[in-house]
């Protein structure tokens, strides 16, 4: 109703362009009119986004440039491109790059839904906000300690996990220095980190499945795991593919913090990432032109990956991000 | 005649008004001090003492008629370098910049000034500095930083060398005697014998300090027999070296857990009698493991053991002097360079290394009419600017070990041959580091054995040490 009168209100200027009176402008203005308190809400996250995310992709330019201090910068086109690709270690680096992402994206990706799923089944109230607190708990340490936590508990003399293994009748495992075993800690310990706190989007999106939907599956005589499975996965699918996409498109960004804390020279070059090479190499020398070279490489390919995985999803459920 | 009246009152108006108006703005102009912007890590406005420090600074500085404020550049600790490295590329460039690292770019481009012409024309910062400064300005002259030396050596708790009934080691040999008894016996009455005779923060490169030379590794370019430069990590007496570390690890003398240590947890396993001998980096350093030390064992001191001798020499690991790593830069765009140079003048000056060694009064020192008596803040301070080589505090700060640590690095100072690569070598040099660190804890270890050597040898030659190496040829000629 409110709608008719409006249009009414707005048609009796006659003599107004076309495009103000039937166009964009026209329904964005009357928008804003309506709407301005929502807008005016809005507007600091609009800011920060531009700010600090759209702002700076127009300094990415420098990826092409000699930085100088005293302007103007020197055009070198792909010389720092070049630079990247002819290390003697790069390949290296990105194969690194994408077995750890590969192995966090099939073993620690799947790990909240299964906690969720499991949240779910808790019946006490009590008992699962105790839970639910206990495994948010480790999302809130920095990978300063938990880099000294694995540490130590993983350590060949003293360590819990050594102890146990010895107890068990078998030989200590030297984990941190092990090129065997290292990508498996940094799994193991992101998905400690993570899964609890990660699990919170999945259960939220299980609460808001509505109850009707379980009472038919429970007159239809379905049991819990049959209600798991034909109620709640298909239920939260939208939130899994949406999250699983989101999640390709940071394919090469995979824990800066984590692996500075958790490498020693011995088996860097098992978890030497585009990240950790690029502060190496580009932060700390100083060349910041090739940490953006490579930074600028990373967004581009994490597009392609998520625009991939968005037509791929797209195409096998249906469902997307857009 | 109004007129004139007129006439005459406004010029004599105007007269006064611009001998008004030329007092008041000539007269606050000539007063305004000088701003000086300094970034320096660990030293905020935010921090009471800093700021107390900067302004018994500025009174001393006024006195001598530099009117200056001292502007402090607030930079976080954590991540220092890149946080100095980002504000300089958007180009607020302060006076007097503290550099860890990644100075090179900027000095390339212009933008730190050369200190030596200004340096010479100083009353008393020329005369404070150290041999090694010297060396260091001539090779790289954008970087200042009058301390001295930083060289790896040995501590050990003064109590239980005595109870190991051992002389100080002259030795490699009678090293590696100390540690065996360090870790055979329980000296911290714990009712286990849990002491590993050495133990070191990430990598043997605290070891690499004080038994280099022992191995024959007097410089980071060797000639081999031929003649030809052959870096340092792939020589023979590297292996000779590594098999040394091989049989103290393999004897339990060497910490197993030596590479997955970082700083905190070294000190740790010394103060709670896990590790018998650690590495300091300099003075200061000494003096902290002494004050905590003592914080958990109230009567332990601690030595400083002199680097053994080995089977081809003794002394500590050559000294980089192809630039400072860390230190002053004065910025090229300052319009206050002389102003700068004077503020270090001071500072190297007897008044200002009085400030400098004994920081602010009230604070860390008072005085009892001639007497300086220290505060218990003064064993955390540390000389913002500089430690002038030529001056003496008028109280002894240093325990008798960190006076032993500065007498040997003036003793055992050798010069390296390092030098600095471009750019573009970056890349190189971290590959071939890599293999380095990754083989020589194989080695000492025991995962990998000597007879791969070669095997060694090759693959750090392919991951970037023969373009190293090229490049080396064509500096030291």
């Amino acid at each position: 109703m409110s709608t008719i009168s409006e249009h009414k209100k707005i048609s009796q200027y006659g003599n107004v362009p076309n495009l103000v009176q039937d166009g964009l402008v026209e329904r964005w203005v009357r928008s804003a009119k309506r709407w301005w308190p929502f807008y005016l809400m809005l507007a600091p996250g609009i800011i920060y986004f531009f700010v600090y995310h759209y702002m700076p992709i127009w300094e990415a330019r420098i990826a092409f440039e000699q930085l100088r201090i005293i302007p103007p910068n020197v055009w070198v086109g792909l010389q720092h491109f070049a630079a990247l690709a002819s290390s003697p270690i790069f390949l290296q680096v990105l194969l690194n790059t994408v077995i750890i992402s590969v192995m966090k994206l099939v073993f620690v990706f799947p790990v909240p839904i299964i906690v969720a799923l499991l949240l779910n089944e808790v019946r006490t109230p009590g008992y699962r906000k105790i839970v639910q607190s206990v495994i948010y708990l480790p999302h809130y340490l920095s990978w300063v300690v938990i880099g000294g936590i694995t540490i130590a508990v993983l350590s060949p003399t003293d360590g819990a996990v050594n102890d146990i293994i010895s107890w068990m009748g078998f030989q200590p495992v030297p984990f941190m220095t092990d090129a065997g075993s290292i990508r498996w800690v940094v799994v193991f310990s992101e998905m400690w980190r993570s899964a609890g706190w990660d699990s919170l989007l999945y259960f939220a999106a299980i609460i808001g499945i509505n109850p009707e939907l379980y009472e038919a599956a429970e007159i239809d005589g379905a049991g819990r795991w049959q209600k798991i499975r034909h109620v709640t996965i298909p239920s939260i699918a939208p939130t899994i593919a949406t999250l699983f996409i989101l999640n390709v498109g940071l394919f090469f960004s995979t824990g800066l913090d984590q692996i500075l804390n958790l490498t020693n020279p011995v088996i860097r070059s098992q978890i030497d990432i585009v990240d950790t090479y690029v502060y190496r190499i580009g932060l700390q020398t100083g060349q910041f032109e090739l940490a953006t070279a490579a930074g600028l490489l990373k967004g581009f390919v994490g597009m392609v990956l998520i625009v991939a995985a968005h037509l791929a999803s797209k195409r096998l459920t249906g469902k997307g991000i857009w | 005649m109004p007129y004139n009246v007129s006439r005459r009152l406004v010029l004599k108006t105007g007269a006064a008004a611009a001998l008004l108006a030329s007092t008041i703005l000539s007269g606050p102009a000539s007063a305004a001090p000088v701003t000086i912007r300094v970034a320096l890590k660990d030293f905020l406005s935010t921090d009471p003492t800093a700021v107390a420090y900067v302004a018994q600074v500025e009174k001393a500085m006024a006195k001598r008629g530099h009117d200056i404020h001292i502007e402090l550049v607030d930079l976080p600790s954590s991540g220092y370098a890149d946080a100095l490295g980002i504000m300089l590329l958007s180009r607020d460039i302060p006076d007097l910049i503290y550099f860890q690292g990644g100075d090179e770019k900027f000095a390339s481009q212009g933008v730190l000034e050369d200190w030596r012409p200004y340096i010479e024309k100083t009353k008393y910062l020329k005369n404070a500095l150290y041999p090694h400064n010297k060396a260091r300005l001539d090779n790289y002259p954008y970087l200042l930083y009058v301390h001295p030396l930083r060289a790896w050596q040995p501590v050990v708790r003064e109590d239980w060398l005595k109870k190991a009934g051992a002389k100080p080691p002259e030795t490699t040999k009678a090293f590696a005697a100390l540690l065996r008894t360090l870790h055979e016996h329980d000296f911290d009455n714990d009712g286990t014998k849990n002491t590993w005779g050495i133990t070191a923060a990430g990598s043997l490169e605290e070891l690499d300090g004080f038994l280099n030379p022992a191995f024959g590794i007097d410089a980071t370019w060797l000639k081999d027999e031929e003649g030809a430069w052959v870096n340092s990590q792939i020589s023979d007496e590297e292996r000779d070296k590594l098999k040394y570390y091989h049989q103290l690890f393999k004897d339990g003398l060497l910490d197993p857990e030596y590479i997955t240590l970082n700083w905190q947890t070294k000190e740790d396993k010394f103060y709670t009698g896990r590790a018998g001998v650690v590495s300091a980096s300099n003075a200061e350093n000494v003096v902290t493991y002494e004050t905590k030390m003592r914080a958990l064992h109230p009567d332990v001191s601690l030595t400083v053991l002199d680097p053994p001798l080995g089977p081809k020499g003794q002394g500590l690991a050559a000294v980089d002097v192809s630039k400072e790593s860390r230190g002053w830069a004065l910025s090229a765009l300052s319009e206050h360079k002389q102003e700068v140079v004077a503020l270090l003048d001071f500072m190297a000056s007897p008044e200002g290394q009085f400030m400098e060694r004994l920081g602010v009064p009230g604070i860390h020192y008072k005085k009892e009419g001639d007497q300086i008596k220290p505060l218990a803040a003064l064993g955390s301070w540390e000389s913002p600017f500089l430690v002038a080589s030529n001056y003496d505090p008028p109280i002894e700060l240093l325990p008798a070990s960190a006076e032993k640590y500065i007498d040997n690095t003036q003793r055992y100072f050798l010069a390296d041959n390092k030098f600095s690569y471009p750019p573009e070598y970056a890349a190189a040099l971290d590959a071939a580091t890599n293999v380095y660190n990754a083989f020589a804890y194989e080695l000492v270890s025991g995962k990998a054995n000597f007879d791969q050597w070669d095997d060694y040898v090759a693959q750090w030659k392919s991951s970037g040490g023969s373009q190293l190496t090229e490049y080396a040829k064509q500096v030291l000629k």
